[in-house]
C-alpha cells in the first residue's frame, strides 16, 4: 500500500496499485477512483501533480553512488566552473574522479584526501588539453597543502596509469601575463607604466625561450622564471621610466604575488644577457652592468640565437674533458686553466651549463675510506658496554625522569 | 652467474699460511726459475707448477718470463692483506691457475691506473670493459675479491692478454652474457644506504631497553619502537617489541650485517635471549655523477611511460625502471640516485641501463 496517498473523491487511504492493460494505476479500493495514471516514474509522491522529474533524479543512478562520491563529483563540476574551463573538461574530470573512486584505496581515504583528489582530476584534465593550470592555483582554490596534493597526485597518476604531459610553458606565459593589471591606466598604475599586452607578451615569450635554452628552466618551478622574464620585458620596453622600478614594485603594480625564487631567476637571466652583450661590438665598448643591459634587451633578443652560440661554449663537451682529466690526473682541474686556453679575450666564453653545475661544490666530496669489513668480525664486549648505562646511571636517570614528571604534574597554586 | 666451485674455501684463505715480504720475494724468485722450484723441496706447490712452469700458460713471452711478473714484487708489497699466489697452494690446479690469471691481470692494470686506492672501485673502473659490475664482489676486502667466482670476468680478461694458450681457462668457465664494452663507462655508483631487517626471536621490553641503554630514544605516543644508534658503523636501528629490528645507514652489505649484529649484541647484553635470525637486505641506495647536464624535458618526452617529471613538485626526474626494479632519480646537473635495489648487482645494472639512455641526451 503506497504511503501518504488519499483518494480525492472519498478521502480514503486505501489506495492500491493496479495495472490496467500494463499501465500501472493507483486506484482507491473503496470508490474505485483512479488517483494517478499513465506516469512512467513514481519516485516522488507529488507526482500526482504530474510535475516533471529530472533524469538524474529519476533514474536512480545516484542511488548506486555513495554520498561522498556525489559530493566529490559536485565539487569537480564546481571547480571547473570557477576556473571557467570548457564544458568538455568537466566531463573528463568527472570520469577520472569516478575511475579513481573505483579503487578501494581512494574510497577509504580521508575527506581531506578526497578533496585533494578533486583537484588532481581537474589538473590532469587541464594538462591533457594543454590548459596551463599550475598546482599552486589548484592548491589555493582547494585550501590544500602542496605536500598533500603532491602525494595524492603522484598516487593517482600511478594508480590510473595515466600519461600526463608537462606544463605547456608558452600557454602559461600567455595566461599569466594576461592576468597583469598593467594594460590600462588606473589610479594605482600611472601612464608611464602602462604597456601594450601584445608587445609585453611577445617579448616575455622570447625571454622565457632564452632562459630555457640556457638551462635556467630545467628542474625549476616555471612560474618565477616567467615573473622575472615579464619584469625584464616590461622594463626594457620603456627603460628610461621603468629602470627605477624594482621587481617587488612591479608585482604590486601588476597585482600578482611575487614568488620567492623570482629574484634569483632575474639575476641569472641578467647574467646570461650580459654574456650575450659582450659578443656585440657596439655593446662591448659600453661596459654594461646588470642595470644598463636592460636598455639593450631588444637588440639582444633580436640576435639571440647567434649570440647564445658565440657567447657560450658547449658545457657538455667541457665537462667530459674535465671528467677525463680528473680521472687521469687524480686532481681537480682548475677553471683558470680553461680560461687561459682561450687566449686574448679576458673573459672567455662561459660554459653553457645549469647554474647548479657552475657554482663551486658546497662540500668537498671526499672519497670514502676503504673499509675492509667482512660482517663477521668479533664484537668486543667493551664496545657494546659503552652503550649501556651503569646501574648508578640508571638510578640517576630514573630519579631525573620522576622529578621531571612531578614538576609537570604539580598543579598551579591557586 | 653460477657460483664457482671455489666459493667455499674463502674463509680458510683469511688465514695466510705463508708470511709476506722478504720470504715472498724469495719464493717469487724461486718460482720464476722453473728448475729452482723443483730443486727447492720447501716449496709445497712446486709439484703443482712443475709440469707447466711457474705461471704455466700465462707467460706471454717465454724468453722474457719477467715481464708478466715485474710488477709482482711491487704489488705484493703494496697490497696489504692481499694474498700472494704462494698462499693458494692447497687449492687444486685449476683454481690456482684461475686465480693467478686474475692476479696477473689485476697487476697489469694497476700500474696503468691510479694506484691511490686498493678498493674494488679502482679495480673495477680502469679498463672500462664491464669488469666492475660482473665481479659481483660483496666484500671490499681484497682477499675475498680475489677468490670470488667470476667466470665471465676471467673470460673477458683473457682475450685482452696477448696469449693464445689461455684456452684451458676458457673451457673451464661457462660463458655468461655480458653488457657490451661500448656501453660501459668508467663510473661506478657508490652505495650510500642499506636497509636491512633481522629477527631476534624474543619479545622485548622497550621501556627497559630505553632505560638501560644510553644511545636510545623512545617515545611510545609518537612511535612504538626504540630508536638506537651506534657509532661504528654509523647506523640507526628501530627495535620493536616483537623482537624485530630494522637497521639503516650502512654503506655496504658487510657493514649492515655487522651493525645488525652489534644491535643484537646490545639487546643480548641487556639480558634478553636475543638470537640473530633472518638477516635480509630490503633496500639499497646508490648515487653517482654522469658528468654532463641532462635535458629532463626531452627525456620525459622520449620515455614517457617510465618517467615522471614535475618541476613544480621536485627538481629531479623519477625514472621507474622495470628491469631491474629500481627507481632512478635524475637531476639536471647529471647526478643520479638509484634506489630500491635488493642487490648490489641491480644497482650496477640499473646504472648501465640509465647511462646508455642518458648518453643519447648528451648534447654535442
Amino acid at each position: 500500500m503506497p504511503g501518504g496517498g488519499r483518494c480525492p473523491d472519498c478521502d480514503s487511504t486505501e489506495l492500491v496499485e493496479d495495472s490496467h492493460y500494463s499501465q500501472s494505476q493507483l486506484v482507491c479500493s473503496d470508490c474505485g477512483c483512479v488517483v494517478t495514471e499513465g506516469v512512467l516514474t513514481t519516485t516522488f509522491s507529488d507526482e500526482g501533480n504530474l510535475r516533471e522529474v529530472t533524469y538524474s533524479r529519476s533514474t536512480g543512478e545516484n542511488e548506486q553512488v555513495s554520498r561522498s562520491q556525489q559530493r566529490g563529483l559536485r565539487r569537480v563540476r564546481d571547480i571547473c566552473r570557477v576556473l571557467q574551463l570548457p564544458s568538455t573538461f568537466e566531463d573528463t574530470a568527472v570520469a577520472y574522479y569516478q575511475q579513481a573512486y573505483r579503487h578501494s584505496g581512494m574510497r577509504a581515504a580521508r575527506l581531506q584526501k578526497k578533496e585533494v583528489l578533486v583537484g588532481c582530476c581537474v589538473l590532469i584534465t587541464c594538462r591533457q588539453h594543454n590548459w596551463p593550470l599550475t598546482m599552486g592555483t589548484i592548491c589555493t582554490l582547494l585550501y590544500a597543502d602542496l605536500d598533500v596534493f603532491s602525494g595524492t597526485y603522484m598516487q593517482i597518476v600511478k594508480l590510473l596509469g595515466l600519461d600526463v604531459p608537462s606544463l605547456c610553458l608558452a600557454e602559461l606565459v600567455k595566461t599569466y601575463c594576461s592576468s597583469f593589471k598593467l594594460f590600462q591606466a588606473s589610479p594605482s598604475v600611472p601612464a608611464k607604466y602602462v604597456e601594450e599586452k601584445e608587445k609585453l607578451l611577445s617579448r616575455t615569450l622570447q625571454l622565457v625561450e632564452l632562459a630555457d635554452e640556457t638551462w635556467l628552466v630545467t628542474g625549476r618551478h616555471p612560474l618565477p622564471v616567467i615573473t622575472a622574464a615579464s619584469f625584464l620585458a616590461w622594463q626594457s620596453l620603456q627603460p628610461s621610466h621603468r629602470l627605477r622600478c624594482s621587481l617587488a614594485q612591479f608585482c604590486k603594480l601588476a597585482n600578482i604575488d611575487l614568488p620567492h625564487p623570482a629574484s634569483s631567476r632575474l639575476q641569472e637571466l641578467l647574467g646570461v644577457l650580459l654574456r650575450m652583450a659582450e659578443q656585440l661590438a657596439w655593446l662591448q665598448v659600453l661596459k654594461l652592468d646588470k642595470r644598463s643591459v636592460v636598455k639593450y634587451i631588444g637588440d639582444l633578443l633580436q640576435h639571440r640565437h647567434t649570440l647564445v652560440r658565440t657567447a657560450f661554449r658547449d658545457g657538455t663537451a667541457e665537462m667530459e674533458t674535465q671528467e677525463k682529466e680528473r680521472q687521469g690526473q687524480g686532481e681537480e682541474v682548475e677553471n683558470s686553466s680553461l680560461g687561459l686556453s682561450q687566449g686574448k679575450r679576458p673573459a672567455s666564453p662561459a660554459l653553457l651549463l645549469p647554474p647548479c653545475m657552475l657554482k663551486p661544490p658546497k662540500r668537498i666530496c671526499s672519497t670514502p675510506a676503504i673499509s675492509t669489513v667482512t660482517g663477521d668480525e668479533n664484537i668486543s664486549d667493551s664496545e657494546i658496554e659503552q652503550y649501556l648505562r651503569t646501574p648508578q646511571e640508571v638510578r640517576d636517570f630514573q630519579r631525573a625522569q620522576a622529578a621531571g614528571q612531578a614538576a609537570t604534574s604539580v598543579p598551579n597554586p591557586p | 652467474m653460477p657460483p664457482g666451485p671455489w666459493a667455499a674455501p674463502t674463509s680458510t684463505l683469511t688465514q695466510r699460511p705463508w708470511p709476506m715480504d722478504e720470504e715472498t720475494y724469495m719464493d717469487l724468485d724461486l718460482y720464476l726459475d722453473p728448475w729452482a722450484a723443483q730443486d727447492h723441496p720447501a716449496l709445497p706447490w712446486s709439484s703443482v707448477f712443475s709440469p707447466v712452469g711457474p705461471y704455466g700458460a700465462y707467460i706471454p713471452n717465454p724468453s722474457n718470463p719477467g715481464t708478466a711478473f715485474n710488477s709482482y714484487p711491487v704489488e705484493a708489497k703494496e697490497k696489504s692483506g692481499s694474498l700472494s699466489p704462494v698462499d693458494l697452494s692447497f687449492l687444486t690446479d685449476e683454481l690456482t691457475q684461475e686465480n693467478k690469471d686474475q692476479n696477473v691481470i689485476r697487476s697489469k692494470h694497476e700500474p696503468e691506473e691510479n694506484p691511490k686506492t686498493q678498493s674494488q672501485q679502482s679495480q673495477l673502473s680502469p679498463s672500462g670493459q664491464g669488469v666492475g659490475p660482473s665481479l659481483n664482489c660483496s666484500g671490499s676486502s681484497n682477499s675475498q675479491s680475489h677468490l670470488h667466482p667470476d667466470d665471465a670476468n676471467a673470460v673477458q680478461c683473457s682475450p685482452e692478454k696477448p696469449i693464445s694458450n689461455s684456452l684451458p681457462l676458457a673451457s673451464i668457465t661457462p660463458m655468461t652474457p655480458m653488457t657490451p664494452v661500448s656501453e660501459c663507462c668508467g663510473i661506478v655508483p657508490e652505495l650510500q644506504n642499506i636497509v636491512c631487517t633481522i629477527n631476534l626471536a624474543c619479545k622485548l621490553d622497550l621501556r627497559e631497553i630505553a632505560l638501560r641503554a644510553k644511545n636510545t630514544e623512545y617515545n611510545p605516543q609518537r612511535f612504538s619502537a626504540v630508536i638506537m644508534r651506534i657509532r661504528e658503523p654509523r647506523t640507526t636501528a628501530l627495535i620493536f617489541s616483537s623482537g624485530k629490528i630494522v637497521c639503516t645507514g650502512a654503506k655496504s652489505e658487510e657493514q649492515s650485517r655487522l651493525a645488525a649484529r652489534k644491535f643484537a649484541r646490545v639487546v643480548q647484553k641487556l639480558g634478553f635471549p636475543a638470537r640473530f635470525l633472518d638477516f635480509k637486505i630490503h633496500n639499497m641506495v646508490g648515487s653517482c655523477d654522469v658528468g654532463f647536464p641532462i635535458r629532463l624535458e626531452g627525456l620525459v618526452l622520449a620515455h614517457q611511460q617510465f618517467c615522471s617529471y614535475e618541476p613544480e613538485l621536485f627538481p629531479g626526474l623519477i625514472y621507474r625502471m622495470v628491469k631491474p626494479r629500481v627507481v632512478v632519480l635524475i637531476f639536471v646537473s647529471g647526478k643520479v640516485v638509484l634506489a630500491g635495489a635488493k642487490k648490489r648487482s641491480e644497482i650496477y645494472e640499473a646504472f648501465e641501463n640509465i647511462y646508455s639512455i642518458l648518453k643519447v641526451f648528451k648534447k654535442g
